[in-house]
């Protein structure tokens, strides 16, 4: 019964703390599935984050001000671009001694790492670890990510905004909240995507005005980048069945889909005068949207505004594609690289008959033979490795910085993630020479850390990994010449970095 | 000075717990080197190296189309047709010396426009993007002829799909962590030994490349570049590696790609000066090495709405190196009229990447026919090209 409890609290939740194991051993399926509830209030560290408004605000008001700046130091402002300032140190003014590199990582490197920090403050004392498991897994499929410079504070709140209130809810609410979410419209770049035959698109100079704090002259038109990865990354999968005319046809669909005045000056001034929250950031722009009726996998949707956005959503989060796709990353983060494919019809089966019920489809998971398999079947992901390291050591409370520092050298910034189609989820991917030696690098790093008179190395890897801690693992942190040397054999252990 | 084959061997307790054979003094049979850069993201082409002297060039670009040769921030000039985007100087300056070459309208056998389905398929080497679970690369190093110890490296804390198989494969990034002390390391190395065939493989060749590339640089800004160093160092060590694989994200330029100032422009000077490290680096090795640059796939002949360019499919694959036969633009130009192009939108591709990546195999890293066919399996034969590297 116990290496269940074991396997509750480590492959389903975010690693044991001492005492945890013992604690779920009754009914460890009951433990998990009684996390599946709507999160009443927000966790305590995220509660201190910005708005959605704030997090906008500051990269547009940032603009601005380097465009000030820019001025000061005798540089015409619109040769430089904000985006590229993240990506090359040559990015400066030569001799003027303006950097806008600099002046970028001045801003929101600390508005990053205080979120980072916040991240890994609530999945450390959350008593709901599936539930911030399940958070963690959607903010990895729902991608906004800060390493497309102009998003760089965007992602914490998108989390607040789109997935957590929907973690145990319907799919397609979810997918309809992220896509009208600002943070996703800006990131995929669909709030500048313009309608070809919309008023906008045959008359550019409407929009020029609109866009005056970039002040560069937008010609205006399609951008099929969000239409194209809501089909291949969020909802169907790719080659699922859909073509280019299909991905063409939904750009269409969902042009005029946008940022509230967008960076447009009146937005501005609301964030400068604290007037604006963060709701109502989405705005349908009719003189932007495509009309006319389109075609999308032989269905015609008719010309409604916003509804025929909706509509093809609706019928994107119900397709058996779609329930295909979500189970079978589900069992993948949570089971197994190559889940068990009975597993995995299981809970598709789950989503198609209640409409993309998340909760159903994640209790099928946990209740599905081969959930609870002894052998361990991942390999943590960096994040989640430091983050169950933590849990099992609660004297290790690192500052924003090194716990930065800890992610980078692992590889896995979170809110970063290269792509819109996220970290990568199967141990290929993380396994390799390199890999290897920066989590042990860490282990080491973080057990020097802490001090020997309240180490008990043995005794904590019996607490939290229960049955599953090895002979040959106990037998060495046994012989180590130090707690400390202990517990970094503890940490470095296989049964320790697989789950 | 403790070499890295006595490192090895001092720290050979890993190896011989992984399998592999504790005499690892014998270096690979062949001095060649090959150094991928995989461009993620879908490179701009025709940004990269416009085809200026196409007629259609200037109609066809709408608005993204680079001055010609001679203007200011204009194109550089490679011959009538082609050029090379005004950051590339350092490319520029090996085209010249007969060291670099632009292959163009280029793809893998990939015709969809997924990055991720793209990638899988660029590095898996197959014909589909789940088509196989090892790299052609890494398929392409088992064929050398060696002795267990691992002749690739990727620079990269991720281990990349490309030099995924069965030979084994080293990686090194720079840390930002202290280094443990040797007894530690020896006890996990031990607990590995007993426990964990995968864990203790990888730790053994972490501690060889650790000895390799101290002191490279540090993680951060011009991140590629530094990299580019430390891929000199693992090439140029006498028994080291002899592939190295290197990464530089950020060519997705759906958004605001012209001017001198974009991340597409910033992206290729990194890239230009990222080479010229490498070559810095090798020294008099550089004779012996040759650089394939290449993306998943190109992007959109024509400008978005959005003064960016989406997702393409003929792109250029840049090969530089001493033993590159340069000083060439190899191309079957499909031509910039929309009658010309692939659905009417995409530069239409006319040479296959495969064709590209066994011509170098054959004649610079030595592979036969019957070995180019395990590391390319293919439905068709592809014809390795001729000509591209120096006799």
């Amino acid at each position: 019964m116990s290496i269940d409890a074991a396997i509750a609290t480590n492959r389903f939740g975010l690693g044991a703390r001492p005492g945890d194991v013992a604690d779920v051993a009754n009914d460890p399926k009951g433990w998990l599935i009684a996390q599946l509830t709507p999160e009443r209030e927000l966790p305590d560290p995220l509660r201190a984050l910005p708005s959605t408004a704030d997090d906008m605000g500051a990269f547009f008001k940032w603009v601005r001000q380097i465009a000030a700046d820019a001025r000061t130091h005798g540089m015409d402002p619109y040769k430089l671009k904000p985006e590229a300032g993240m990506r090359d140190s040559a990015m400066t003014g030569g001799d003027s001694g303006f950097s806008i590199e600099r002046e970028y990582v001045k801003t929101f490197i600390p508005r990053y790492a205080v979120a980072v920090k916040a991240r890994f403050d609530t999945s450390v004392q959350t008593e709901r670890p599936f539930f911030e498991r399940l958070v963690h897994f959607w903010v990895n499929h729902f991608v906004v990510s800060g390493a497309k410079p102009g998003a760089i504070a965007m992602p914490p709140s998108f989390e607040r905004d789109v997935i957590r209130p929907n973690v145990t809810g319907r799919f397609v609410d979810m997918l309809l909240a992220s896509t009208k979410h600002p943070a996703m419209l800006f990131y995929l770049d669909n709030f500048r995507s313009v309608g070809p035959n919309s008023k906008v698109g045959r008359n550019p100079s409407l929009r020029a005005r609109r866009d005056q704090p970039f002040a560069v002259p937008q010609q205006t038109g399609l951008n099929e980048n969000l239409a194209r990865e809501i089909m291949e990354l969020q909802t169907m999968g790719v080659r699922s069945g859909y073509t280019q005319a299909d991905v063409t046809s939904f750009a269409r669909v969902i042009t005029g889909w946008t940022i509230a005045s967008p960076p447009r000056v009146p937005f501005y001034r609301l964030v400068l005068q604290g007037r604006l929250n963060g709701k109502g950031l989405f705005e349908f722009d009719d003189e932007e949207h495509e009309p006319g009726s389109q075609t999308i996998m032989g269905k015609r949707y008719d010309e409604a505004g916003v509804d025929q956005g909706e509509a093809v959503l609706h019928d994107l989060a119900a397709h058996p594609a779609t329930a295909h796709f979500i189970a079978t990353k589900l069992a993948r983060h949570f089971v197994a690289d190559d889940p068990p494919p009975e597993m995995v019809e299981a809970m598709a089966g789950a989503f198609l008959a209640t409409g993309g019920d998340l909760k159903s489809v994640y209790v099928q998971m946990v209740k599905s033979a081969g959930a609870f398999r002894p052998e361990a079947q991942k390999f943590k992901t960096p994040e989640e490795y430091v983050i169950s390291a933590a849990r099992a050591l609660p004297d290790y409370r690192p500052d924003a910085a090194s716990l930065l520092r800890a992610y980078r050298s692992m590889g896995q910034a979170p809110y970063n993630p290269p792509g819109p189609n996220g970290w990568p989820d199967i141990a290929a991917e993380w396994l390799g020479a390199d890999a290897v030696w920066k989590r042990f690098e860490w282990a080491n790093q973080t057990s020097g850390s802490l001090a020997s008179s309240n180490l008990n190395p043995g005794a904590l890897g019996a607490d939290v990994l229960g049955p599953q801690l090895s002979a040959a693992t106990s037998q060495a942190i046994a012989r180590a010449q130090s707690p400390q040397q202990g517990l970094t054999l503890l940490l470095a252990s296989p049964e320790f970095q697989r789950r | 000075m403790l070499t890295r084959r006595l490192m090895l061997h001092a720290t050979g307790c890993g190896l011989v717990a992984a399998g592999l054979p504790s005499a690892v003094f014998a270096a690979a049979e062949t001095d060649k080197r090959l150094v991928v850069i995989i461009l993620r993201g879908a490179m701009d082409g025709l940004s990269a190296a416009p085809a200026y002297g196409d007629p259609d060039f200037e109609r066809a670009r709408n608005g993204l189309a680079l001055p010609p040769p001679g203007q200011a921030g204009g194109v550089l000039k490679l011959d009538a047709m082609f050029g090379l985007h005004p950051n590339l100087v350092g490319l520029k300056s090996l085209y010249d010396a007969g060291e670099m070459t632009v292959v163009h309208a280029c793809a893998t056998p990939y015709r969809d426009r997924s990055h991720f389905d793209g990638q899988n398929l660029l590095e898996n080497g197959s014909e589909n993007p789940n088509g196989l679970e090892t790299g052609w690369l890494n398929r392409a190093l088992a064929q050398i002829p060696g002795t267990g110890k691992p002749l690739g490296v990727a620079l990269d804390s991720h281990m990349p799909l490309v030099l995924r198989g069965p030979a084994p494969v080293t990686s090194w990034a720079p840390s930002l962590l202290p280094s443990p002390d040797y007894d530690t390391v020896q006890r996990v190395a031990m607990l590995y030994g007993e426990t964990d065939p995968v864990l203790a493989r990888d730790f053994a060749l972490a501690q060889g490349a650790n000895s390799v590339a101290a002191g490279t640089g540090a993680a951060g800004y011009q991140a590629f570049v530094q990299l580019m160093t430390a891929a000199a160092r693992f090439l140029s060590t006498p028994d080291g590696e002899r592939i190295a694989m290197v990464d530089i994200g950020g060519w997705d330029t759906h958004v605001n790609q012209a001017g001198a100032f974009s991340p597409l422009s910033t992206n290729l000077r990194t890239l230009d000066h990222g080479i010229a490290a490498l070559r810095q680096g090798l020294g008099p090795i550089w004779r012996d090495t040759v650089v394939i640059a290449v993306s998943e796939f190109g992007r959109t002949v024509a400008m978005n709405g959005t003064q960016g360019t989406d997702h393409g499919t003929g792109s250029a694959v840049f090969l530089a190196g001493g033993a590159i036969r340069g000083g060439q633009v190899v191309a079957d130009w499909p031509g910039l009229k929309p009658a010309n192009l692939y659905q009417n939108r995409d530069l239409r591709p006319t040479t296959d990447f495969r064709s590209i990546a066994t011509g170098v195999l054959r004649d610079h890293m030595g592979l036969r026919a019957n070995q180019l066919a395990a590391v390319f399996p293919s439905s068709a034969p592809i014809h390795p090209k001729d000509g591209l590297i120096r006799a």
